[in-house]
């Protein structure tokens, strides 16, 4: 009996629990009402594509929060490193590795910028991370007008870098899907089995005392903004190669979609806690309702509406899983 | 903090080394002032070059010509009615603007009148409002003809179902092409519907194109897709293709840009409908330089400049056009 | 010098200095003329709208909360007051009353979650910003069959809330100085602002003391909710139709607005004069950028400069009047 309850209270105090149970109601909910082909290799597709990009963008901004930090800046990178490839490789014609090397370049650019500003000064990094938001975006309209002239600017890739980058096996599944996969397991060794996860997750729970202990906080910062600056610079790199094309007003929606995920996975923007299973199951779950909305016969107009409920019972859940495993273990205490 | 601060400056700099000086008071030409979308709105670039092209003329007898955009949409009308004031204020000899809010711009409109400045209204309001405002010509396309005609043009290439993705759902514009195509669909013999895409899909090419791969697996029987920006139709002829019909749907969008025409060229894409906002931007500005200049008129009323539509047959100088940057 | 540095050591002392300093550097590299520039409507009829917003949004930061909501507040407050006035041509009085109230409803809602869980307010507020964008959109298909909707105000109304003074200066401005003045005199003159104050600084202690920090929370969300539903309800009277989408360049402009007016996103400081100057500095920066040579296309980038300058300077400021502080203690 105790050791029941004891297991019980192991499990749910586990973040991605509450994410787990989320992802199998909501998948539940769309098989019911979304028809035979959700259910099918095109359905799932149709899900793993939309969540693989978001999904390579919230691994990192994951992490930032369970560090305690924000960036949204990566909203701007994105476009910012799309435009980059499509200039230096479209409207330049240079090599193409020389594109997606320039495009990578300015996301780790743009990380370390933000790094150092939030470890230099106070300030928030919501603040410091809108600031360099505004500034990519200017930087990436202006001196995309300046050297093109117009705000979109096109590529043809060559077939080796489009089925690297862009191509979709099967025609039907992207190859971004296995890029996640790789994203997934490198972060998840980061995070969970190597020394640097355990400073990640001390530095979300008290900066001072993590910094007494003798781990390198702001070298830690930075390394993580780098991460999500680069992570959101390849996912440009993707989109660009994929599509051919690249526009300066886009991937302004990746800034919330990526903390949406991340907090249907659990993990809490007051730092601490968190895992990269749960980041996962939480972008899963955020691309079945973004995608299965479209096999159902509801009106697609109130897909907003259950992907905001959706995000209130997510932190509702996650927060009442947090209580019970704080009482579980006061009682056990 | 340095470290801010030493960036921030060079930033500035940068911003202010690369700053143009457009606004050369000129000795007798006409001084005309543009009043068009916000900067990086790709239709309003080609706008503004039309009008800049145009300038070319109005600069060499002695004229200027100045583009005054808003930063964004949020405020439109307000903002274009301030736009057009601070046009009399800085001197304008001649105005072109567009009427996008009636209620908040037509009392601006009404002070270029008084002051007597020949104004012309292009790219939104129609002849209608060039008539009530006393412009002297409309210059422009309307939006549910455009829609109308790439419906019209889908139906006679033997399309039945269609679908037209809004994915900015709530904006008057996209409505309006929404409806067009519904309505030309119709009229065709056929169906069509709209599929509004939810916020969180804005701006991601990504999101549109798995919408329209689910979309169409749900619904087999639909064997055309109507895009209103561009993002939307390279997005679109992804998405065909992994639900494994791109030979039985067609796609046909409003504007275009060179990524889109090559989808025309390799015939992934049937048509794309062009508003030809270089034209706008081109005449509004040629009229008022020679009626300003010489007292030159053009007694065509309303002068439309779109719906023109294109496809394989005239594909080759569209591309043409589009590599300089006019189309 | 006394009175400079105190000056100095206020929270607004930086909002008025990079004021002094955006408008110097529009006339020095930008070629702006000073008199056009006082006199322009745009800037100050940007000013307004995003001010009315940024005041209570600024209070909750002081607070230590965020509201990111307002975003789709203020579509929804537009919405609202066209589809009961104009669509279902019910008196205009309803309508406006229909968007105050689906704004008290929503603020609400955001408030009771936040003070109910431990739920940073970002996150409440961001599933209700989506959430929200759904409503309106989904209600406004449904009902109206169209998203955007018209609504004609009879001319009292129009008058107190859509009117264009001397033709270009939107009425709003008066809404927005009445409600500065209103919040300026709450918080710096009542005990309410002490108790925002010390809650943004310490909520545990702030609640030990006896300060009702949960209904001053959800009082809080009510009111920047209910703002942002006003600013739509004035944007709906004024253009006479309502559109659902828009308000979501609010949320970044309005936080913005709210840093480079001194307050210190982790609480327990700021003031609304500074919060009233920094919502003129960033329509200043946006919108003073037509009247400079300057290409428009880099106004982003000055924006995002200008905000990392403004909150730099801030701190320097902060960490000046700590130091000055700690020094005159020293000296007693």
């Amino acid at each position: 009996m105790t050791d029941s309850r004891g297991a019980f209270g192991r499990v749910a105090r586990r973040p991605e629990t509450g994410s787990f149970l989320g992802l199998i109601i909501t998948y539940a909910f769309f098989a019911l009402f979304g028809g035979q082909v959700f259910i099918t290799a095109p359905g799932w597709s149709s899900w793993l594509n939309a969540a693989a990009e978001v999904g390579i963008v919230a691994l990192p901004v994951g992490l930032l929060m369970i560090a305690g930090l924000l960036d949204i800046s990566v909203g701007a990178v994105l476009p910012a490193s799309s435009l980059t490839v499509a200039i230096i490789s479209g409207h330049y014609d240079l090599p193409l590795p020389l594109g997606i090397a320039g495009g990578l370049a300015i996301g780790l650019a743009v990380g370390w910028i933000n790094g150092l500003l939030v470890t230099r000064t106070t300030i928030p990094s919501l603040i410091i991370t809108i600031g360099t938001m505004f500034g990519v975006m200017g930087l990436t309209l202006g001196l995309t007008i300046l050297i093109a002239g117009s705000t979109g600017v096109f590529i043809v890739p060559d077939v080796v870098t489009k089925s690297i980058f862009g191509s979709a096996i099967n025609n039907m599944f992207q190859v971004v899907i296995f890029w996640w996969a790789g994203f997934v397991a490198a972060v998840f060794f980061l995070l969970h089995l190597s020394p640097w996860g355990n400073w990640v997750f001390a530095l979300g729970g008290d900066r001072d005392s993590a910094r007494n202990a003798g781990i390198p906080t702001d070298r830690v910062t930075i390394q993580l903004y780098m991460l999500s600056g680069f992570a959101a610079a390849f996912v440009g790199v993707t989109q660009v190669i994929t599509f051919g094309s690249a526009q300066v007003a886009a991937g302004s929606s990746f800034i919330f979609n990526s903390i949406m995920c991340v907090v249907i996975g659990g993990v809490l923007l007051t730092g601490g806690a968190g895992s990269v299973v749960g980041i996962v199951l939480g972008t899963i779950t955020f691309a079945i309702v973004n995608q299965g909305i479209f096999f159902t016969r509801l009106d697609p107009n109130i897909g907003s509406i259950i992907i905001g409920a959706l995000l209130l019972i997510a932190v509702l859940t996650n927060d009442g899983f947090r209580k019970l495993a704080l009482s579980a273990s006061t009682k056990k205490a | 903090m340095t470290h801010t601060k030493r960036m921030t400056v060079a930033l500035m700099s940068a911003a202010i080394l690369t700053a143009a000086g457009s606004a050369a008071v000129a000795q007798d030409g006409a001084n005309i002032f543009v009043i068009g979308g916000k900067p990086d709105d790709p239709f309003w670039s080609i706008v503004k070059r039309g009008a800049e092209d145009a300038g070319k003329v109005v600069e060499a007898q002695g004229g200027s010509v100045t583009w005054l955009g808003p930063q964004n949409y949020d405020n439109l009308g307000v903002d274009a009615a301030e736009l057009i004031r601070q046009a009399i204020d800085q001197g304008a000899e001649a105005i072109v603007a567009p009427d996008w809010v009636p209620e908040a711009m037509d009392p601006a409109f009404q002070a270029v009148k008084d002051a007597g400045i020949p104004f012309i209204v292009y790219n939104a309001g129609g002849i209608e409002a060039a008539d009530r405002l006393g412009a002297m010509n409309y210059v422009g396309a309307v939006d549910y003809k455009a829609g109308l005609a790439g419906g019209d043009y889908l139906a006679k290439a033997g399309s039945k179902s269609g679908v037209c993705i809004n994915s900015l759902p709530g904006a008057a514009n996209i409505e309006a092409y929404c409806q067009g195509f519904v309505d030309g669909m119709t009229q065709g013999g056929g169906t069509a519907e709209v599929l509004p895409l939810p916020a969180t899909a804005e701006g991601n090419v990504t999101a549109v194109a798995q919408a329209i791969k689910a979309y169409l697996l749900q619904h087999p029987e639909v064997d055309s897709v109507f895009t209103t920006a561009n993002l939307d139709a390279v997005g679109t002829v992804q998405g065909i293709a992994q639900a494994g019909k791109a030979d039985s749907v067609g796609v046909c969008g409003v504007n275009f840009d060179e990524a889109i025409l090559s989808q025309i060229q390799s015939g992934a894409q049937a048509c794309a409908i062009d508003q030809q906002g270089y034209q706008q931007g081109f005449y509004a500005v040629s009229i008022l330089n020679g009626y300003v200049n010489y007292g030159l008129s053009i007694p065509t009323r309303e002068i439309l400049t779109g719906p023109g539509v294109v496809d394989a047959t005239n594909i080759e100088a569209t591309m043409a056009g589009a590599q300089q940057g006019t189309r | 010098m006394t009175s400079l540095r105190s000056f100095l050591y206020r929270p607004e002392a930086g909002a008025i200095l990079s004021l002094l300093a955006v408008t110097a550097f529009f006339v020095i590299f930008g070629g702006v003329d000073l008199a056009t520039l006082l006199g322009a409507a745009s800037w100050v009829n940007f000013a307004a709208n995003l001010g009315i917003v940024a005041i209570p949004v600024g209070l909750l930061m002081i607070a230590g909360e965020l509201d990111i909501s307002i975003g789709a507040m203020i579509p929804a407050g537009s919405m609202a007051t066209a589809i009961l006035s104009g669509y279902y041509g019910l008196p205009i009085v309803v309508g406006m009353l229909g968007a105050l109230a689906l704004g008290a409803l929503v603020g609400l809602v955001n408030g009771l979650l936040t003070v109910r869980t431990s739920v940073p307010s970002l996150i409440i507020t961001l599933g209700t910003l989506v959430a929200m964008q759904g409503i309106v959109l989904s209600a406004s298909v449904l009902l109206t069959g169209s998203a955007s909707v018209a609504v004609t105000a009879p001319d009292w109304a129009k008058f107190l809330f859509g009117q264009l003074i001397g033709g270009s200066h939107q009425v709003t401005i008066v809404w927005w100085v009445i409600i500065a003045v209103a919040f300026a005199f709450v918080v710096h003159s009542t005990r309410y602002g002490n108790w925002i104050f010390a809650m943004g600084g310490d909520k545990v202690s702030a609640r030990n003391a006896g300060i009702p920090t949960q209904r001053i929370t959800i009082a809080l969300f009510v009111l920047s909710a209910t703002c942002a539903a006003f600013v739509g309800m004035c944007q709906a009277i004024q253009f006479n139709s309502a559109q659902v989408s828009g308000g979501m360049g609010y949320i970044f402009n309005a936080i913005v607005s709210v840093v480079v007016g001194g307050v210190l996103l982790t609480g327990g400081f700021g003031s609304v004069v500074g919060i009233f100057f920094g919502t003129i500095t960033f329509a200043v920066v946006s919108q003073g950028i037509y009247f400079t040579d300057i290409d428009r296309n880099w106004s982003n980038l000055i924006i995002g400069a200008m905000l990392l300058i403004a909150v730099a300077m801030n701190e320097t400021f902060r960490k000046m009047a700590l130091s000055y502080t700690g020094k005159k203690k020293g000296a007693h």
